[in-house]
């Protein structure tokens, strides 16, 4: 910077010349300022992160070590021990830096999970072959890649040859692995690995699984007003309406067999719907190899993460810390005499409709993996549900 | 240097933040054989410490931008950074620290444009936890004891037993390292205007800390069919499982499709729609959910603790002045957002620089129009008994946490064909948005000198939702920051973003969030 110094400001802005006005030098100067003040701001930002990773990663690894050299299995207790490394010093249950950490440690440890972070990215933009020998911490850099989402995941491309034929859906399309959790994970046979596809929902009226690109459309006949239902409706208002008020209509059908019409058969009677909307069911139960799979919601398994208790501020979230628990959800079923098709209900409309309902979750403390479960059936399901969905399991609880 | 006190005559001893587990005690040797002499010099260096960030913040940067030459009378007024000792009340400039620090062994500086600790010995910037949480209290609130006053106490509140780390971590889940709240979110059919509003929701801090912080447990939750449990379940979702393919928003979906509101009976359809009016619609739901249960009136001063409020609504006061006695009436309402329509702008552009297409205007300037120039109109005044010509101008009296711009690019346009139309006039927007000039307190008061009250005026850019296309039918995308990277969503897709490609795409509605909660 020094040398340079003379014919250009700090942020390399050359200076006017000598007998340049007195607003072209102010001019001049005055840019350099701010660039270098721009520079500076962008530095020390990063400097921070940095610096700071560094400086915990060697409180992290010499709080390892002195747990491992006390022996004691107790966490949280502060061994007795004086250990020393490169990068820093423990003594009395406290960490203390030595020199600095951007000179003495080079790695950064994830201050949750306490493995190495990845630090390039697998793929596209400066990406680096990640060591294979070496397990990462599983946040990674995002990708830049064009096609591909920050995950290295890509999509169908939208247009022809998209529209899937009845006799393919059979062996192809399994809707729950579809959504199931990573799509990187050997899923779809004939498909790359990463390429993200359209999974089912279940419409939470009536039941039935949908594509999700269709659900708005489902939901529309099935709950809402624009479906052909609807028109029915506004017309037996209408009629009804009118024989009201005494005056005449020329509708021949008399309004107590318009009113007998039931709603969800009316919805079934539409056979062009019903084919769309329930394409993936009818390819499901074709399917021998899992007639059950499909009835599962997508997510079973929800994992609650909370950052405090309730009524605290959650701002910290730094702190987050101790056992993962898992919440095991267990929903009423109000269909039980269907058994050979174990219909779930999305959890909300069944257990809130079906009265006094066994606690849709619970919560699993540390200390107890297990928890009485209601009836036997229900433990069956569950099973069913963590054997399928584990891959949605994240790293086992610590 | 007024605001430094000569000596520490406080008889209050500091403490040093206790041992963290994963965090050295201190940013280095030096600062720990700083805190290590005795009491008295550790009061002294937190206490100067926090003079000096009150110097740097709550006063004219002159203030902490002037430096003394170590010998002579030279006042040098920089724009660069300067440094201010640690341990005697000198400003000095970048060369003249080396030759204090050699006579008087002051080896601690602070730097002047962002309160970070200098260390001559490391000759490096050091991040001290103990002074570094003094300086990000003092910039995030405006104070150093954090719930001091304020309108956001129930944000900021802190239960001793409940902020200890040990009650925290016992009562907390660990969500994977994998699961960052980045991913897309399905498109189930012309649902691209929710997928936007949904994401901007998801990035919000502050409600995503509510409902990680089982502000809305869906499980304890009666209502059938709530919208706010349906977004807890999402939270979750994006929060806490590794996923990283697409989210289904079914509950979300049918919570819309079976809610009851009758002014948005028209936004329930399968066709395209509006995102401003899903966002309008979606902020009322989940008030009635989580708040008081009562119905936000518009134009009314509703107020109410949930937290849809603290988080969007603010106040406008909209002052008339009659022209004839010059009585003044104030009228106080509540908002979920600022509207800022663009058509007259645009056409008073349009003709001054004679082009046919309109140039390029800025978020402030529509800002101006709206909140600092005044209108005139006709009303009845009380006073006076009869209609006259008045003055109108609308200021906001009450800034929200995050503040929602729409910019009405959607106008309908009278006469022609009674056609709706999109106004295509590309705005500019900053990353960084100062309200202070649209507030009734800049309007009435002198703020030029309260450095605190421009903080707390201070937006940072979240989010952006465009609308590509037609009027009547197009697209809806979205940019999201998390920290400092910006993410593009589209559907289920989720890309990174360049700060130049948020700042130039051509907004519907912007998402600020305060820089500090002062």
């Amino acid at each position: 910077m020094s040398s340079d110094a003379d014919r250009t400001g700090k942020a390399g802005v050359i200076v006017a010349p000598d007998d340049a006005s007195p607003i072209d030098k102010l001019a001049h100067s005055v840019l350099d300022d701010l660039l270098y003040n721009i520079v500076h701001d962008l530095l020390i930002k990063v400097h921070r992160d940095e610096k700071t990773a560094r400086a915990n990663t060697a409180a992290i690894k010499i709080e390892k070590m002195a747990a491992e050299a006390s022996e004691t299995s107790t966490p949280d207790s502060r061994p007795d021990v004086r250990i020393e490394t490169d990068a820093a010093i423990y003594e009395d249950g406290k960490v203390l830096l030595k020199g600095n950490p951007l000179k003495t440690t080079k790695d950064i440890l994830c201050p949750r999970c306490h493995l190495p972070r990845l630090l390039c990215p697998t793929d596209g933009k400066g990406a680096k072959k990640p060591d294979p020998g070496i397990i990462y911490c599983k946040k990674h850099p995002y990708i830049e890649k064009p096609g591909f989402d920050i995950y290295g995941q890509t999509w169908v491309a939208p247009g022809p040859g998209r529209g899937k034929k009845k006799k393919d859906m059979e062996k192809k399309l399994d809707p729950n692995d579809a959504s199931s959790p990573a799509p990187g994970e050997g899923t779809a046979k004939d498909r790359p690995p990463n390429v993200l596809s359209f999974p089912s929902a279940t419409c939470s009226k009536c039941k039935r699984c949908i594509l999700v690109t269709r659900l708005n459309n489902h939901m529309g006949s099935c709950i809402g007003n624009s479906g052909r239902n609807a028109s029915r409706a506004a017309a037996q208002k209408i009629s009804n309406g009118g024989s009201n008020g005494g005056s005449q209509n020329n509708d021949n059908t008399p309004p107590g067999s318009q009113k007998g019409t039931p709603l969800p058969a009316s919805r079934a009677a539409s056979p062009r719907k019903r084919d769309g909307d329930e394409f993936d069911e009818d390819a499901d139960e074709s399917d021998p190899t899992n007639p059950k799979k499909k009835k599962l919601k997508p997510t079973t398994l929800t994992k609650k993460v909370i950052l405090k208790t309730k009524g605290t501020p959650a701002n910290k979230k730094d702190k987050v810390k101790g056992n993962s628990m898992l919440n095991v959800e267990q929903r009423a079923d109000d269909d039980d005499s269907k058994d050979s098709t174990v219909q779930v209900a999305p959890k909300k409309s069944a257990s809130k409709g079906g009265g006094p309902s066994p606690a849709k979750k619970l919560k699993l403390g540390p200390t107890k993996p297990q928890l009485p479960i209601p009836a036997p059936k229900k433990v069956n399901r569950d099973r069913d549900v963590e054997s399928e969905s584990s891959g949605t399991l994240s790293s086992p609880p610590q | 240097m007024a605001a430094r006190p000569g000596t520490p005559a406080s008889p209050k001893n500091f403490k040093i933040q206790p041992p963290q587990p994963g965090q050295p005690l201190y940013g280095c040797e030096h600062v720990q054989r700083l805190f290590n002499q005795d009491q008295a010099t550790t009061n002294t260096s937190i206490q100067h410490y926090k003079a000096i960030l009150r110097n740097i913040l709550d006063y004219s940067p002159i203030n902490a931008q002037t430096a003394k030459a170590a010998e002579g009378p030279t006042i040098t007024t920089s724009l660069t950074s300067t440094y201010l000792c640690l341990q005697c009340p000198s400003t000095l400039t970048e060369d003249d620290c080396v030759k204090h620090g050699n006579k008087k062994s002051h080896r601690f500086y602070v730097d002047s444009r962002s309160g970070a600790l200098y260390c001559q010995m490391c000759d490096d910037i050091v991040w001290d936890p103990t002074f570094e949480d003094l300086r990000l209290t003092k910039i995030g609130t405006g104070s150093f004891t954090a719930s001091r006053k304020r309108k956001q106490d129930d944000l900021l509140a802190v239960d001793p037993v409940k902020d200890n780390p040990q009650y925290i971590s016992t009562n907390t889940t660990v969500a994977s390292c994998k699961a960052s709240g980045l991913r897309g979110i399905y498109n189930a059919g012309a649902t691209c205007y929710q997928n936007v509003v949904l994401q901007s929701f998801l990035h919000n801090p502050v409600l995503r800390n509510f409902y990680l912080s089982d502000g809305h447990q869906s499980s304890n939750c009666e209502v059938p069919y709530c919208l706010s449990c349906a977004m807890d379940d999402m939270f979750q979702d994006f929060y806490a499982v590794e996923n990283t393919n697409g989210y289904t928003a079914a509950n979300i979906l049918s919570g819309f499709w079976i809610s009851e509101k009758k002014a948005f009976e028209n936004l329930v359809t399968t066709k395209e729609q509006d995102a401003h009016e899903f966002f309008q619609f979606l902020a009322e739901e989940l008030h009635e959910r989580n708040g008081d249960g009562k119905k936000p009136e518009t134009g009314s001063e509703h107020s109410c603790n949930c937290i849809i409020h603290q988080t969007f609504y603010g106040k406008l006061q909209s002052t008339t002045t009659c022209q004839h006695c010059a009585g003044v009436t104030n009228q106080v309402q509540s908002f979920l957002d600022l509207s800022l329509p663009l058509e007259n702008l645009t056409q008073k552009k349009g003709k001054k620089s004679g082009n046919a297409k309109a140039p390029a205007m800025t978020l402030q300037e529509c800002l101006d129009e709206e909140y600092i120039k005044s209108d005139k109109c006709e009303y009845r005044c009380h006073s006076c008994n009869s209609m006259q010509q008045a003055r109108r101008q609308t200021a906001i009296k009450c800034l929200p946490n995050v503040l929602s711009i729409q910019l009405k690019r959607f106008e309908f346009k009278q006469g022609r064909n009674e056609r709706a139309a999109k106004i295509e006039t590309p705005v500019h927007f900053p990353l960084q948005l100062n309200m202070l000039p649209y507030t009734e307190r800049a309007r009435t008061g002198d703020t030029k000198e309260n450095f605190e009250l421009a903080r707390s005026c201070t937006y940072d850019l979240l989010s952006v939702v465009v609308h590509v296309g037609e009027i009547d039918t197009g697209h809806y995308v979205s940019y999201c920051r998390v920290g400092d990277q910006w993410f593009a969503f589209n559907d289920h897709k989720v890309e990174l973003a360049s700060k130049s490609d948020v700042l130039g795409a051509k907004a519907y509605l912007l998402f600020y969030i305060v820089r500090s909660l002062a």
